[in-house]
C-alpha cells in the first residue's frame, strides 16, 4: 500500500480548483466523487457552459481575457472566465446558463455555489495581481440577470472556510452522504453513478424510486467472429475488412463493445481509440473460451482501495456470498417450477427436487464459512441439473439431449450451449466491472483458481439462470439448432460451429435486450443496463449502502 | 439523469472544402450521413452538446449549421411518408461480422 501513501502526500499539497468549490457547494458528495475519486462524467451542460463562453468571447471587444492562476499560499488554482477593468478597478465575472436565486423579497442573488466560485476568483487575482478587488459578478442568462457579489470580510472568510473543508474532505476515506436536496440530484451530471435514489430506498429515506440510473445504452455491441476480418480506425469510425475486401464503418459513438472471436486482427490505432472512447474489447477463444478483456481503467484507484478494505472483512464476504448463493438458488429453483407446468410425466420428480432445493437453500442463512456455503451451492447445482433434463420436451432431437453438466470441454451439444453461453455472460460481467472501476481480481466468494477473475465469477451467479439457462432452454425445445450445422463434434468433445456461434450470439444479445423489473426498486430495465446497476450496488454495499444487492431472482 | 436519446438531422453550408472534410469526418463518428451536407445522428442530450462544441470549433463566421431535433412522431412520420432507403433504422443492437 505504499503507493497509496505518497499518494495521498502529493495530493495534499496541492492546490484546489475553483470549480471543485463550486461542486463543493452544490453538494460534498458531487465533490468527493469528481476530486478524490476522479469520476468525471462531461455532462450536457459541461459543453453548453463552454460554448457559452466562446461565443461570449466572439462578442467582446477586446478587453476579454482568460487567465489562469494558480496560489500556493490560498492552495487555489483556477481559470478566470472573464476579468474586465471598469474605472480603474478589475473585476471577475462568472456567466451561467440558468437562472439566480431569488431571495425572500424576490431580490436576485447568486447561488451560494456561484457566489463562492466568483469570490474564490476574486482572491485569487487578489493574491496574483497584488491589487484590490471589490467584487464579482455573476450574470445568470436565462433570466438575464447581473449579480454582484462583494468580496468583504464574510466573502473572504466564507472562501477560506470553503478551501479548509475541501481539503480535509480531500484527506477523508468516507464517501459523503447523498443530498438532502433531491432536487439537486435530478440536475447533477454525475448522479448515474452517484445513485442517490437508490441509496435513498435502501436507507429507507424514501419509498419510491425515481430512476436517474439511465435506461437505454442503445450503443452496439460488435462482435467479430470471422478470422481474418480486420478492425482498424478511420476518423471517428471502427472500419470492419471482412476477409474477402467488403468495408464497413460504424460511427464510434454508436459502439460500446467489440467482441473478438478467434484470430481477427485489431489494428493498435483501433485499441487506442477503445481505449479513449471508453468501448470495451473482449477476447474469446475459437473454442468459445472467455479469454480476457482489455483493462483501460484509471484512477479509481480510491474505489479499489475502498474494495479491497471491504473484502477483506471476513464477515462481509460471507454476508454478500450468502447473498450470491441464496439469488442463484431461488432463481434456479423457480425455473423448475415453471417448467413443471408443463412436465405431465416429470411432474413428480420436478416436485422432489424442488422441495428438496427448497429444503437445502434454508441452510444457506445459517452458513458458517464460505467452504460450507460452497458445499451447500454444490447440492443447489447437482439437484438443479439433475432435473433440467425434465424440461426438455420429447419432440427434441436426440442431439440435444442433456444428462448432467459437464465443461471444459463440453461433452454434448447442450453442455456447449451452455458454456458457450456462460463465457458471453462473463465477458459482459467483466465489461461492467471495468466500466465501474472495480478490480476483477478481488472477489468475495470464489477462489481463483481458473483464469476468470474471482469478482466477475461472485456477480455471474446473478445472470446465470436468466441469461444463459432460460434461453438455452428455451431455444432447445423449439428446435431451433441444427444437430449437425450448428456444432462441432470430435469425439466426446463438442463446440459450435461458425453457423452456431453466429446463431447463439443473436439469441444471446437479444435476450439482453429483454426488461426485467427490478423487484426492489421497482423499476424495469433491460439485462443489459441490469449488469451494470448490479456491480454498482455491489459497490455500494461496501460504502455502507447497501441492501439492494443480488435481489434479481427469476419468478 | 437518465440519458434518452433523440434523432437530429444535422445539416451544414461549408464554404471551404478543407474544413467541410473536417466537420464531415467528424459527423461520421456521430451518425449517419443520408445525402450531401445532411446527417442523421441519434444522440443524448450530452453527445449534441459534444458535438455542437466540437462543430463550432471546425466552423468559421461565413458558414452555416443546423441542427434540427425529431422527436418520436415526427420519426415514425418519416418512415412512413418516404421511400424506404431514404430513412432505414438498423434497431439492432448488435451486429455479428
Ligand atoms: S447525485 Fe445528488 S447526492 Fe449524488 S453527487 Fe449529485 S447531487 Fe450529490
Amino acid at each position: 500500500m505504499t503507493i497509496t501513501s505518497t499518494e495521498a502526500l502529493v495530493e495534499s499539497q496541492e492546490t484546489i480548483r475553483v470549480n471543485a468549490l463550486h461542486a463543493l457547494n452544490y453538494c460534498p458528495r458531487l465533490y468527493y466523487l469528481e476530486e478524490v475519486e476522479q469520476l468525471y462524467t462531461q455532462d450536457a451542460s459541461v459543453f453548453a457552459g463552454r460554448r457559452l463562453h466562446v461565443e461570449l468571447e466572439k462578442d467582446e471587444d477586446g478587453d476579454w481575457q482568460q487567465f489562469v492562476l494558480e496560489s500556493e499560499k490560498l492552495g487555489l488554482r483556477g481559470k478566470v472566465d472573464a476579468l474586465r477593468t471598469r474605472g480603474g478597478q478589475t473585476i471577475p465575472y462568472e456567466h451561467k446558463r440558468g437562472r439566480c436565486y431569488r431571495d425572500s423579497n424576490n431580490k436576485p442573488q447568486a447561488w451560494e455555489s456561484d457566489r463562492i466560485q466568483v469570490l474564490a476568483y476574486a482572491l485569487l487575482i487578489e493574491a496574483e495581481l497584488g491589487i484590490i478587488v471589490p467584487e464579482g459578478r455573476v450574470r445568470y442568462h436565462a433570466d438575464n440577470v447581473l449579480v454582484h457579489v462583494p468580496l468583504d470580510d464574510q466573502g473572504r472568510q466564507d472562501v477560506l472556510n470553503c478551501i479548509d473543508k475541501a481539503r480535509q474532505l480531500r484527506m477523508s476515506s468516507e464517501r459523503p452522504p447523498v443530498a438532502t436536496n433531491e432536487r439537486l440530484c435530478g440536475r447533477c451530471s454525475l448522479s448515474p453513478v452517484c445513485l442517490p435514489e437508490e441509496t435513498r430506498l435502501a436507507q429507507g429515506t424514501t419509498e419510491q424510486v425515481v430512476r436517474l440510473f439511465p435506461e437505454d445504452d442503445e450503443r452496439q455491441v460488435i462482435h467479430v467472429t470471422e478470422a481474418g476480418t480486420r478492425i482498424g480506425k478511420s476518423g471517428d469510425q471502427f472500419k470492419i475488412t471482412k476477409r474477402d475486401g467488403q468495408v464497413v464503418t460504424l460511427p464510434s459513438r454508436q459502439v460500446s463493445q467489440l467482441v473478438v472471436h478467434s484470430f481477427a486482427q485489431l489494428s493498435t490505432q483501433a485499441i487506442y481509440f477503445c481505449a479513449e472512447q471508453e468501448v470495451g474489447v473482449h477476447f474469446i477463444s475459437g473454442g468459445g473460451r472467455y479469454l480476457g478483456s482489455l483493462d483501460t481503467r484509471q484512477g479509481s484507484i480510491q474505489r479499489r482501495i475502498q474494495q479491497y478494505k471491504a473484502l477483506t472483512d471476513s464477515e462481509q464476504c460471507l454476508k454478500l456470498a450468502k447473498q450470491l448463493v441464496e439469488c442463484r438458488g431461488q432463481s434456479q429453483r423457480k425455473f423448475l417450477m415453471r417448467g413443471q407446468r408443463n412436465a405431465d410425466e416429470h411432474r413428480e420428480a420436478l416436485e422432489q427436487t424442488i422441495a428438496q432445493m427448497q429444503r437445502t437453500l434454508k441452510g444457506v442463512s445459517t452458513a458458517q464459512s464460505t467452504a460450507s456455503l460452497l458445499g451447500l451451492e454444490g447440492n443447489l447445482a447437482a439437484l438443479y441439473f439433475g432435473a433440467l433434463p425434465h424440461l426438455i420436451s420429447d419432440n427434441v432431437a436426440l442431439g440435444m439431449k442433456f444428462s448432467g453438466r459437464n465443461r471444459r470441454p463440453p461433452k454434448d451439444r447442450f453442455n456447449a450451449l451452455l458454456s458457450f453461453g456462460y463465457s458471453m455472460l462473463l465477458k459482459d460481467v467483466m465489461n461492467a466491472i471495468l466500466t465501474v472501476g472495480l478490480e476483477p481480481a478481488l472477489g468475495f466468494y470464489h477462489q481463483p483458481r481458473t483464469q476468470a477473475p474471482p469478482l466477475a465469477l461472485d456477480l455471474m451467479e446473478i445472470f446465470r439462470v436468466p441469461l444463459v439457462d432460460m434461453p438455452v432452454m428455451a431455444s432447445v425445445n423449439r428446435n431451433q439448432w441444427d444437430v449437425d450445422e450448428d456444432f462441432n463434434v470430435q469425439r466426446d468433445q463438442v463446440w459450435l460451429s461458425d453457423a452456431g456461434r453466429r446463431k447463439f450470439i443473436s439469441l444471446y444479445e437479444r435476450r439482453k435486450e429483454e426488461q426485467w423489473k427490478h423487484p426492489v426498486t421497482q423499476y424495469s430495465l433491460t439485462y443489459r443496463r441490469l449488469i451494470e446497476l448490479e456491480v454498482r450496488l455491489l459497490e455500494k454495499e461496501w460504502m455502507g449502502e447497501g441492501g439492494l444487492f443480488a435481489q434479481l431472482v427469476v419468478r | 439523469m437518465a440519458e434518452s436519446k433523440n434523432y437530429y438531422l444535422i445539416c451544414y453550408d461549408i464554404r471551404d472544402p478543407k474544413r467541410w472534410r473536417k466537420a464531415y469526418k467528424l459527423l461520421k463518428g456521430y451518425g449517419e450521413s443520408i445525402q450531401f451536407s445532411i446527417f442523421r445522428c441519434r444522440l443524448s442530450q450530452r453527445d449534441r452538446e459534444q458535438l455542437r462544441w466540437k462543430l463550432e470549433e471546425v466552423l468559421a463566421e461565413e458558414d452555416s449549421l443546423l441542427i434540427a431535433g425529431l422527436c418520436q412522431r415526427c420519426v415514425q412520420r418519416i418512415e412512413a411518408c418516404n421511400r424506404p432507403e431514404a430513412w432505414d433504422v438498423d434497431h439492432n443492437l448488435h451486429q455479428i461480422f
